[in-house]
C-alpha cells in the first residue's frame, strides 16, 4: 500500500487537521501537506508557485482562479486541496506547448484584456467552454463566460478571440486533447 | 478544525452520529459562508464532513416512476441529464446559479440543504413535489414542504446525511423565472417556480407553483393553485391576484425592499405562466 493511500485508510474515519496529498498539475504530481482548511488555488499559488491562476474575490464570484479539473473547469478558491487527491489538474502554465496555446493566441490577437489579471482565468474557461461546444452564439458564449469577470471591461474582444479560436482551427472536441498533449510533452522533455 | 473524508456513506453516518459536523459535498458555499463569519480559524466553527469521495452518492437516475438526485450530483450533470419537460425549470435553475465553474462542483442536494430563501432550486423542488431520502439513526422520506423548515433550517436533523432527493415523473412541464439585479452570477430578489399539466384543450389539469426570495423559507402559493384547474392556459397569466401571493413575508435587504419583492414576485408569476403558454422552447 502506498504511503498516501495508509494515510487515506486512515482518515477515512479518523479527522486531521492536516493531509498529504498528491496533486497531478500539468502533468506532474506533487506531494504536499496540507492543511485541511487550504484551498486548491492557495495550495497552486503558495505551495507549488504557480502564480499564473490568479486569486481575485476567494468567494467564487470573479472566475480569475479558474482551472481545469478532470476536464471541466472549476473556481479553484472554492474547493480544497484536499478535496482533488489524484485528479488531473490543468491550470494556464500547461496550456502551452512550444506555441501559444490557440485561445491564448486568438486573446493576443483580438486585445482581449487590458490589465491582464482576470486573463489566465479567463482563457481557462474559454478552453473548457469550446470543449463543452456551447458556442453557437454569442449570446450562447456570453452565459457560458458568465463566471468571469473583466473590470476593464473586455468582454467584446474576449467573445470575438473565441470565436476566432474556434473558427481557426481548434476543433472543439480537440481543444482539451491539445492541452493534454502539451502537457504530455512537456513532461517527455523534463523527464 | 477536523476534516473526516469517508468513503462509504455507513462511515459517514457514523461520523455523523459521534461528532458535531458540518456535511460538505460541492464545498461551494461552505467557504464563502465561512469567510463571512470571519476567518477559518474561528473556534466555534464545527469540524468537517466531506462527502465528496462516497461514489454511491453521486449522479442522476431514472427509477420509472421518479428521478433520483445522488447527493454529489451536480447542477452541470442536471443540465446535462436527459429529462422530460417536467424538469425544464430545474434545469433553467441549474443554469443561473453561479457561473459554470460553480455549476460544475455546486450540488443540487447541497443548495437544498444549504436552505437558503433564495436558494435557486429550492422552489423547483417545492413546485415538482420532490421528496428527500434522509439517512440516520431513522431514515425517512421528507417531502419538500416539510423539509424546507425556516430560514436556513431544514428537517435533515444532526445525525442525517441527505443521501438523494426522488422527483416523481409526471406529465407536464416545468419552468422557472428569477429576477436579479443583473442577468447572469447573481442572488436572486425574488423567484418562481412552475410546473403545468395541461388536457388536449389547453386546459389546466393542475398546477404547483412555489415563490423563493419572498419568505424565509420559499413557499407554494396554494391559493392560486387551487384557482388554475380548468382554465385555459391562455388566460392564466391575468388569473393571478395579490391575494394569492399575500401569505409571503418579504423582507427589505440590500438586494430589494419587501414592497418592491411582492411586485416583483406577482410579476414573474404572471411571466412564468405566460411563458408555459407558449409552445415549449426547451432550454439546455
Amino acid at each position: 500500500m502506498l504511503e498516501v493511500d495508509k494515510d487515506r485508510a486512515r482518515h477515512a474515519v479518523q479527522p486531521q487537521h492536516a493531509f498529504l496529498v498528491t496533486l497531478k498539475v500539468n502533468g506532474e504530481e506533487h506531494r504536499l501537506n496540507v492543511d485541511a482548511r487550504t484551498t486548491l488555488l492557495d495550495a497552486l499559488r503558495d505551495r507549488l508557485h504557480l502564480t499564473g491562476t490568479k486569486k481575485g474575490c476567494g468567494l467564487g464570484q470573479c472566475g480569475a482562479c479558474t482551472i481545469i479539473v478532470d476536464g471541466r473547469r472549476v473556481v479553484s478558491c472554492l474547493t480544497l486541496a484536499v478535496m482533488n487527491q489524484g485528479k488531473e489538474i490543468t491550470t494556464i502554465e500547461g496550456l502551452a506547448n512550444g506555441a501559444l496555446h490557440p485561445v491564448q493566441q486568438a486573446f493576443i490577437e483580438h486585445d482581449a484584456f487590458q490589465c491582464g489579471y482576470c486573463t489566465p482565468g479567463q482563457i481557462m474557461s474559454a478552453v473548457g467552454l469550446i470543449q463543452e461546444g456551447r458556442t453557437r452564439s454569442d449570446d450562447e458564449i456570453r452565459e457560458n463566460m458568465s463566471g468571469n469577470l473583466c473590470r476593464c471591461g473586455a468582454y467584446t474582444n474576449i467573445v470575438d478571440a473565441i470565436k476566432d479560436a474556434i473558427a481557426h482551427g481548434l476543433d472543439p472536441r480537440e481543444a482539451m486533447t491539445q492541452a493534454v498533449e502539451a502537457i504530455a510533452q512537456d513532461a517527455g522533455r523534463e523527464a | 478544525m477536523r476534516y473526516f473524508q469517508p468513503a462509504t456513506l455507513d462511515e459517514a453516518l457514523a461520523i455523523r452520529r459521534g461528532n458535531d459536523v458540518v456535511p460538505l459535498a460541492g464545498a461551494t458555499d461552505v467557504y464563502p459562508a465561512r469567510a463571512g463569519r470571519r476567518a477559518w480559524g474561528d473556534p466555534t466553527h464545527k469540524d468537517v464532513l466531506d462527502l465528496s469521495r462516497i461514489e454511491a452518492l453521486r449522479g442522476i437516475e431514472d427509477r420509472g416512476d421518479h428521478v433520483r438526485i445522488g447527493a454529489l450530483a451536480t447542477w452541470t450533470d442536471l443540465i446535462r441529464a436527459d429529462l422530460p419537460p417536467l424538469f425544464d425549470g430545474m434545469k433553467r435553475a441549474a443554469r443561473e446559479v453561479g457561473g459554470v465553474q460553480v455549476q460544475n462542483r455546486g450540488t443540487v442536494v447541497g443548495n437544498a440543504c444549504t436552505a437558503s430563501p433564495a436558494g435557486d432550486g429550492i422552489p423547483n423542488l417545492l413546485a415538482l413535489d420532490a421528496a428527500f431520502e434522509i439517512e440516520g439513526p431513522s431514515p425517512r422520506l421528507v417531502p419538500a414542504e416539510a423539509f424546507f423548515t425556516g430560514y436556513r433550517a431544514t428537517a435533515c436533523g444532526p445525525h442525517d446525511i441527505v443521501a438523494a432527493i426522488r422527483i416523481p415523473k409526471r406529465e407536464g412541464r416545468g419552468h422557472f423565472v428569477k429576477l436579479g439585479a443583473r442577468r447572469y452570477l447573481v442572488i436572486s430578489i425574488a423567484m418562481v417556480a412552475a410546473a403545468l399539466e395541461t388536457d388536449a384543450a389547453g386546459r389546466i389539469v393542475s398546477a404547483r407553483i412555489a415563490v423563493g426570495a419572498c419568505s424565509a423559507a420559499a413557499g407554494r402559493l396554494p391559493l392560486l393553485e387551487a384557482a388554475l384547474p380548468g382554465a385555459p392556459l391562455t388566460d392564466a397569466p391575468a388569473l393571478v391576484e395579490p391575494r394569492h401571493l399575500a401569505h409571503l413575508t418579504p423582507i427589505d435587504d440590500i438586494r430589494a425592499s419587501a414592497g418592491y419583492r411582492m411586485a416583483a414576485a406577482l410579476a414573474l408569476v404572471g411571466d412564468a405562466l405566460a411563458d408555459l403558454s407558449r409552445p415549449a422552447a426547451r432550454v439546455a
